[in-house]
């Protein structure tokens, strides 16, 4: 099987629930998104349109990143396709934030809070497992996903945009709207096969 | 070791719970579960449970933990020991006891309610809706009317609020999301940005577009709601009026377009209008009359079968000749023809033209509908406004020419139209409690079911020499007051013959220096209070004018029975189900933290009010035998909370079961949600009633020497320009006005470091929105350092973001960022201050509702072009 996301952008009003949900969901240190929404306009005033994107890691079939890290610390689960990060083999090179075309990898270069005065209580819970110099990224809350749970991003998307499937399956709700709505990649030309999906606004 | 410990690598947590609650990072207040483990609130989830946000969070809902775990917030009581109060002096705090915080607060009360109790000034944020019931009741019980939401009411609600009451028995307007086809948007963001509902709303508005409804949004700037429409419409700021009214005219008078049985049955349009622009009266019960058309005689409204009623025509009652009041309408909306209304609105006639085909085609005047076995007229379209247009000086006019398009083809709180927040509720099914329906008032015109503010919209009290601060009980259609902060607010006093003055102010969380206009007119009013309670989270702008500052509980330490009101405000418009969530706390207080109503009623007790309050409490909760509150008996709040709950659900179902819980729900009714066709109301299409109040108004003011003007008492609405529209200085080329931005409330998210992160990383959040073409026009660049100053020299500093996607007339600003307290360290510095660019006096407020005009007539100068 092949985990993979759909994201409508019919649907999403750009309102960064996704981005602040997996920051709640991680404790995400500052300037680390595993989830993000870009804004851009087209056009001229007044046939302008607004363009909200959500951005996450597309855990690629054929991930440069993977391909990149001298370590092997980025790695793809052979069993859902899973693009991840051992952080006990990162050695924070970075060799794959370069290679990533969509950069979606961020380096924590050390421990760092939102607050001066140091770590929230909520901090010092959620981020105990997290490792400095060491490189981060979206792994689909892979966590959550093996106890039945849709990605945090996904649950809290208040206005559904965000659908979360087997790739694989055809009849899946991932593959049945990619079909159907003519779902596409970011930067298909690049060939890296990427998992998540965009339905036209 | 044992094997569970070994498998996980960490010890199990002793404390692992997920605890149904309220969020209250705005007033949408959307339920959701807390996960805490071992003290520490680790996420913060929608509860999927309710209908309140359906599970799903906005931004700030998630980064709420963020909020309440900023080591900024306060935990001690703070007394001032610099006596002098103004923007730049340094209150100089120290901590003091509880004790010693309430034996002051209570001596100055005890004084003050002995002199005059209307000295007390108590005033509430709109963030906490739950904070409505503690502070109210309490401000009833020590007999003081002088209640004051700061902001909230002057920006958003004196129009909308007044008229979404009036005319459809709620606090705002949305359209029917499942049903509606076409929605027309004047400065309103519904389901795509902030507001009541704000969760619920954008789930409902994305599957209303993924169904195919088109949205056309009016607005100068083309953001949430516009940038998901299928048309933006950009216009001249606050010209929402005009382009509403042409509509209307095009509809009816070119078009033909109206729905003649709804506005025989359900409004006003019949009652016989005579020269003096009011009812023909019957003589003897002074009922307004209608034309039968059967018997072709003047017959009281109540005596004639809606059919019957004649809309159009000029008769002869008694030597008096009168027309319905819809053949007046008819006739005045024809000097608004798309053309004069293009030269105002510079929005195109012949788009004007096809708007108004467009909606009054997709009314579908006429047709019907299934719900649930159930046939109901179907509308699906609705002109939906909110704060963007009704904040002007013209905001009355602006939201009813709105509400107008509705009532004209039958789309209010039918299947498919414009629907009020749930009007209706027959009550729980158990208990038959939360019963409430719009009824037939004065004229047969309606009076809401249930409201919040502070009188109903309708029937309008008679104005009289004002005793309020606000002068509320003056401007009778107003809620909120400018008057309480205004620069000529000692010179309205004196005209009226106050016999008062304001001297102390309790305070809950209102940072009222940022969120009502310019800080200097602002500051200069609080620092005439001889004590200033606060309770807040945070040292803000406003705490600093403060005597004593009280350390507040967050939402994650609170309890609230009613964390939500019922229905009208906040549980979302159309089918589905009542849901009455609770808040509860899921952590306690950080150091000497105490939750504000448990303070107010040591309060009552240390100053010797508690029956009193009680009562208030009985009143304002609906509270009945055998759960009433009684005499002087000292109940926690949790008992409270505890009555109320048991009163309405049982008493079974009281704290404990809630607590448990998180939420009782149950279905909604097709006759609930679509009432219009049950419910025997009308609404006014002519406001008959604005020239006796107006004149009512005159003869108090006008003998004082404030001039009423009478244009804005007319029962037709027009559209009357703001002082932005009327100024002709030089290079003064830009109209500003704000918006409420998707990641904050407020002026309270911004200390919050995700969403003042996100924030960061938002193009718009804290710059200056310019027309791209314009900018360049005046060689000005993007990400240029500027001052946009008004015609009076206020003017704020911030950086240009140059886009296509604005008027080229307007300057766009993210609401009530520029924050300059310490006590706010994240929030310090981000953004733009826009309220420094309104006036706060007469001249700026409208002389009908007291709602502020938010827009004002702007240059925009380099920073580096001044010395």
């Amino acid at each position: 099987m092949r985990w993979g996301m759909v994201i409508d952008l019919k649907r999403c009003i750009g309102c960064y629930g996704c981005q602040l949900a997996c920051k709640a969901e991680h404790g995400t240190p500052p300037g680390v998104y595993y989830a993000r929404v870009l804004k851009d306009e087209q056009g001229q005033y007044p046939t302008v349109s607004n363009i909200s994107l959500p951005v996450l890691c597309n855990h690629c079939e054929d991930a440069p990143c993977i391909e990149a890290c001298p370590t092997g610390a980025s790695f793809k689960w052979e069993d859902d396709g899973i693009v991840d990060i051992d952080h006990d083999l990162c050695v924070g090179c970075r060799s794959c934030m370069m290679a990533c075309p969509y950069t979606n990898r961020y380096f924590n270069d050390q421990p760092a809070h939102y607050h001066q005065q140091g770590a929230t209580p909520y901090e010092a819970a959620r981020t105990a497992h997290h490792q400095s110099n060491v490189v981060m990224k979206c792994n689909f809350c892979r966590d959550r996903v093996r106890s039945g749970k849709p990605p945090a991003c996904v649950a809290n998307c208040p206005t559904v945009a965000r659908i979360f499937g087997d790739l694989d399956d055809p009849t899946s709700e991932v593959s049945r709207l990619i079909k159907e709505r003519g779902g596409f990649t970011l930067h298909p030309e690049l060939g890296t096969g990427p998992s998540v999906y965009y339905l036209p606004a | 070791m044992n094997m569970v410990n070994v498998l996980n690598k960490a010890p199990r947590p002793i404390d692992d719970v997920w605890i149904p609650s309220s969020c209250s990072l705005c007033y949408g207040t959307c339920s959701i579960l807390a996960h805490r483990v071992d003290g520490v609130v680790v996420k913060i989830e929608g509860n999927p449970e309710s209908a309140v946000g359906k599970g799903r969070l906005c931004g700030k809902g998630v980064s709420g933990i963020m909020t309440h775990y900023d080591p900024n917030r306060l935990t001690r009581p703070l007394r001032r020991t610099n006596p002098k109060k103004g923007l730049s002096e340094d209150p100089r705090w120290k901590e003091i006891s509880w004790d010693e915080a309430l034996d002051e607060i209570s001596a100055v009360l005890r004084k003050v309610r002995a002199e005059d109790p209307r000295k007390l000034v108590v005033q509430r944020t709109t963030t906490v809706t739950a904070s409505r019931v503690p502070f109210q009741t309490f401000a009833a019980a020590f007999g003081t009317p002088n209640f004051s939401v700061s902001g909230g009411g002057q920006h958003c609600g004196n129009g909308a609020h007044l008229i979404s009451g009036m005319m459809h028995a709620s606090w705002s307007i949305v359209p029917d999301f499942e049903y509606c086809n076409y929605a027309i948007y004047f400065g309103a963001s519904k389901g795509h940005s902030a507001g009541h509902a704000s969760c619920s709303n954008m789930g409902k508005a994305a599957d209303a577009r993924a169904r195919g409804m088109k949205m056309v949004v009016v607005d100068p700037i083309c953001n949430f709601a516009a940038a998901k429409a299928t048309e933006w419409v950009p216009l001249r700021v606050g010209t929402d009026a005009a382009l509403a009214l042409a509509m209307c005219n095009v509809m009816v008078n070119e078009l033909g377009i109206y729905d003649g049985p709804y506005l025989q049955a359900k409004t006003n349009a019949p009652y016989l209008i005579g020269p003096d622009k009011l009812y023909v009266r019957h003589p003897e019960s002074k009922q307004p009359l209608v034309w039968d058309t059967r018997s072709n005689t003047a017959r009281p409204y109540t005596e004639v079968a809606a059919a019957d009623m004649a809309l159009e025509g000029e008769f002869t009652v008694d030597g008096t000749r009168c027309r319905p009041s819809f053949h007046c309408l008819r006739d005045h909306l024809c000097k608004f023809t798309p053309e004069w209304a293009e030269e105002i609105s510079t929005i195109g006639a012949a788009t004007i033209r096809r708007l108004a085909k467009e909606f009054g085609t997709e009314a579908r005047v006429g047709s019907t509908i299934v719900v649930e076995g159930v046939t109901l007229p179907y509308r699906p379209v609705a002109a939906i406004a909110f704060r963007g247009s009704q904040g002007h000086m013209n905001s009355v006019y602006n939201f009813y020419a709105v509400d107008l398009l509705n009532h004209l083809v039958g789309a209010a709180d039918v299947v498919g139209s414009c629907l009020g927040f749930n009007p209706t509720c027959h009550g729980h099914p158990d208990t038959g409690k939360l019963r409430y329906i719009p009824s037939a008032g004065p004229d047969g015109l309606m009076v809401t079911g249930m409201w919040m503010g502070y009188h109903y919209p309708y029937p309008p009290s008679e104005p009289r020499l004002p005793t309020n601060l606000g002068l509320q009980d003056l401007f009778v259609l107003g809620m909120t007051s400018p008057f309480l902060d205004s620069t000529d607010r000692e010179e309205m006093w004196e005209r009226f013959d106050l016999p008062y003055r304001p001297e102390v102010m309790v305070n809950f969380g209102a940072n009222l220096v940022m969120s009502i206009a310019n800080k200097e007119a602002v500051a200069a009013s609080l620092a005439k209070y001889k004590f200033m309670v606060s309770f807040d989270l945070f040292l803000t702008e406003t705490s600093n004018f403060a005597d004593i500052v009280l350390p507040d509980c967050g939402y994650l330490q609170s309890l609230d029975s009613r964390s939500n009101f019922p229905f009208i405000f906040s549980l979302p418009a159309g089918m589905g189900e009542w849901c009455w969530p609770i808040r509860q706390p899921v952590l306690p207080p950080d150091g000497e933290q105490r939750h504000c109503a448990d303070v107010l009623l040591e309060i009552a007790d240390r100053v010797g009010f508690r029956a009193d309050l009680n009562a208030a409490y009985n009143a304002s909760l609906n509270i009945q035998a055998p759960h009433r509150l009684e005499g002087e008996t000292r109940y926690s709040y949790a008992q409270i909370c505890d009555a109320e709950l048991k009163n309405n659900f049982g008493i079974e179902r009281g704290l404990d079961w809630f607590k448990e819980q998180g939420v009782i729900k149950w279905k909604k009714k097709p006759e609930e949600v679509y009432w219009r066709p049950f419910v025997d109301v009308r609404v006014p299409i002519y406001w008959e009633f604005m020239l006796p109040i107006g004149a009512k108004i005159a003869a108090i003011a006008e003998p004082r020497g404030l001039k009423i003007p009478m244009e804005y008492y007319e029962p037709l609405p027009d559209f009357l320009p703001c002082t932005s529209h009327c100024c002709q200085k030089q290079d003064f080329d830009f109209y500003a006005f704000y918006y409420r931005d998707i990641v904050h409330t407020n002026s309270f998210t911004m200390e919050n470091p995700w969403l003042d992160e996100a924030a960061r990383l938002d193009p718009f959040s804290y710059t200056i929105a310019i027309n791209a073409t314009e900018a360049r026009k005046k060689a000005l660049h993007d990400g240029q350092l500027v001052w946009v100053e008004n015609e009076v020299g206020h003017k704020v500093k911030g950086r240009l973001k140059l886009t296509e996607a604005i008027h080229p007339e307007g300057i766009g600003i993210a609401a009530m960022c520029g924050h300059w307290s310490d006590g706010m360290p994240i929030a310090k510095g981000k953004g733009v201050f826009f309220n420094e660019l309104l006036e706060l006096d007469w001249a700026h407020v409208s002389p009908v509702n007291n709602n502020l005009d938010l827009c004002a007539k702007v240059r925009v100068v380099p920073v580096e072009a001044v010395p």
